[in-house]
């Protein structure tokens, strides 16, 4: 307990933005992020041309992408999570005395909001940052599906990351219910009944690509999606006038 | 009135009370056999084991203190936690709670500083609805004139709030409303203590029950003179933003008050609220 003679914290001065500003997060940028990164992945679904052109049009970015991903990303992100993990500090979940759905969904909120923690640093250190010695190699944006595909080939990875993927996707999908409370857009038990339809929706089409994703990138046949990978590579360099076509052999 | 004994009827209840003589103490168990009677309720139980003097093994015991008053389910005194679960126990019947196991589990509500037994202090709660003026401010000596008009719909919106029975049955349920036991320290005089209590109680959530006389007492007429107050406390410390949207509250709420509805009102009048203040300063 904090000495109470003392004036208040600065978390305690400004709970309500700072909570405020949280709920926002998870919204904008952090869940539009996530909805936009999980669509972006589904689309080697329909090969990996496909999926290595959205991945060039990102990276078109060039220099402008490492601060873009830490304003918009990543700092958001930690924000999140660290008021997040206080909130969870001071909560006591008593699903067990009072087994009720919406408190299911509470007690589940905070346990894939950990989960959600745990999987993404896991998960950018690995394909984002250090690469193998977090399993399965790194990704190459060269080769945005051969390199993904490969780090995604050992069943354990890609166990954890269906258990990852989900977590995070209900995180975001009840978060949005829970969100239209918080800044009073559902007021009414029939209006939160409706709502929660928009989070099965939500849930399934997310989850549905996030799954899709993943089985797609491990689907990927290496050697054929390199080959591509490597041809558009090259075109891309013709174009900025780094290197001729290579002769057709 | 007819009663139809069931000749399976059991012929005594076995009552498990969690005691604790004075606060701060160590707490234990204490079981009960109570001779069985049709419609008894968990006040009656309590009654009979008072009576009884003694527990399961014969052993005289002092009575089981506990609180109530009314018997009906509108003072809010006799809360407690009944094979777990936050409710009345003027309203508990044992027949029903038979349903449930062969055994009846009493404790103290688990938020609020025991103070022997069954009985707990929940000052807290009372604090809330200070901290959020849950009045109509009309103090004075001069006449007012007649009040102002209030359409059928709005009584009809406002009066389930104003069932509320400062029960806190609300509060022990909450995942985000938590304990806050304060000890008065040997040197510190009475109004000390109350004073360092009840900064410690305004740090703490308010709880769904103070949201909810907040947004009462700002629907109406005269009450909302004070409304950018309440608002005020609403979103300082504690304040609405603390809840997690668990909805246990409304589950367990003995009069159904749709605390949630008021819980989302509150936060969309916070939103309003907070836009307010940045671009009118
Ligand atoms: C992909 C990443 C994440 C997204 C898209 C996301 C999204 C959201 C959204 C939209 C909400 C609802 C906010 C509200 O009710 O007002 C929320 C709530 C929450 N998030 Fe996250 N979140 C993410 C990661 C995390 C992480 C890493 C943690 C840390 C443990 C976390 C902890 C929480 C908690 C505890 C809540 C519940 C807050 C409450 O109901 O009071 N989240 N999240
Ligand atoms: S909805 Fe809010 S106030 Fe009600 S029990 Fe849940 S966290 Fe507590
Ligand atoms: S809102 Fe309901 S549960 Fe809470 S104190 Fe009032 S009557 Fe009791
Ligand atoms: S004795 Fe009054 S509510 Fe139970």
């Amino acid at each position: 307990m904090s000495d109470r003679e003392s004036s208040p914290s600065f978390l305690a001065r400004h709970q309500f933005l700072i909570y405020r500003l949280f709920s926002l997060s998870g919204l904008i940028p952090v869940g539009a992020f996530l909805v936009v990164h999980l669509l972006t992945n589904a689309s080697v679904l329909a090969g990996p041309g496909s999926f290595q052109s959205r991945v060039d049009l990102i990276h078109s970015l060039g220099p402008l992408l490492v601060p873009i991903e830490w304003a918009f990303i990543f700092l958001p992100m930690l924000f999140h999570a660290t008021v997040g993990f206080i909130i969870i500090a001071n909560g006591m979940p008593n699903v067990g005395s009072y087994p009720y759905v919406s408190n299911v969904r509470y007690t589940l909120q905070r346990a894939t909001g950990m989960i959600a923690f745990a999987f993404i640093v896991w998960h950018v250190l690995q394909l984002h940052w250090l690469g193998t010695p977090f399993g399965g190699g790194k990704f190459d944006p060269h080769h945005a599906s051969s390199s993904a595909a490969t780090a995604l080939q050992p069943m354990i990875v890609a166990i954890l990351y269906g258990i990852g993927i989900l977590s995070t996707v209900f995180h975001f999908a009840n978060g949005l219910w829970t969100l239209g409370i918080t800044w009073g857009l559902w007021t009414s038990p029939a209006a939160m009944r409706r709502a929660s339809w928009i989070s099965v929706a939500v849930g399934v089409v997310l989850g549905g690509a996030g799954l899709g994703a993943l089985a797609g990138m491990r689907a990927v046949d290496i050697a054929e999606a390199r080959a591509i990978e490597t041809r558009m590579d090259d075109v891309k360099k013709m174009l900025e006038g780094k290197d001729t076509i290579p002769e057709e052999k | 009135m007819i009663q139809l004994v069931e000749s399976s009827a059991p012929r005594s209840v076995r009552v498990r009370v969690l005691r604790q003589d004075a606060p701060g103490e160590e707490s234990y168990w204490q079981h009960f056999d109570v001779p069985y009677e049709p419609n008894m309720n968990v006040i009656s139980v309590l009654q009979k084991i008072a009576a009884l003097a003694h527990a399961e093994d014969g052993q005289p015991v002092p009575p089981v203190a506990w609180d109530c008053s009314c018997l009906e389910e509108v003072c809010g005194s006799c809360t407690m936690l009944i094979n777990g679960r936050t409710r009345m126990a003027c309203s508990a019947l044992v027949d029903n709670l038979l349903d449930e196991g062969d055994e009846i589990e009493l404790r103290p509500m688990t938020k609020f500083p025991v103070v022997r037994d069954l009985c707990v202090d929940r000052s807290r709660l009372f604090r809330s609805l200070e901290r959020v003026k849950a009045w109509v401010p009309v103090d004075g000596s001069y006449d007012h004139g007649p009040g102002p008009r209030v359409s059928p719909e709005e009584q009809e919106d406002a009066y389930p709030l104003a069932t509320c029975i400062s029960c806190g049955c609300c509060l022990e349920a909450c995942p985000q409303f938590t304990k806050i036991e304060m000890v008065r320290r040997d040197d510190e005089s009475q109004e000390a203590f109350e004073q360092r209590r009840r900064e410690a109680f305004d740090e703490g959530f308010v709880g769904p029950h103070a949201v909810s006389q907040a947004m009462l007492f700002n629907a109406h007429p005269i009450g909302k003179m004070i409304a950018d107050e309440r608002m005020e406390s609403l979103t300082s410390q504690g304040g609405i933003q603390m809840c997690g949207n668990a909805q246990n509250c409304v589950a367990v709420c003995p009069k159904h008050i749709p605390l949630t509805r008021s819980i989302a009102r509150a936060g969309r009048a916070a939103t309003v609220w907070a836009i307010k203040k940045l671009f009118d300063r």
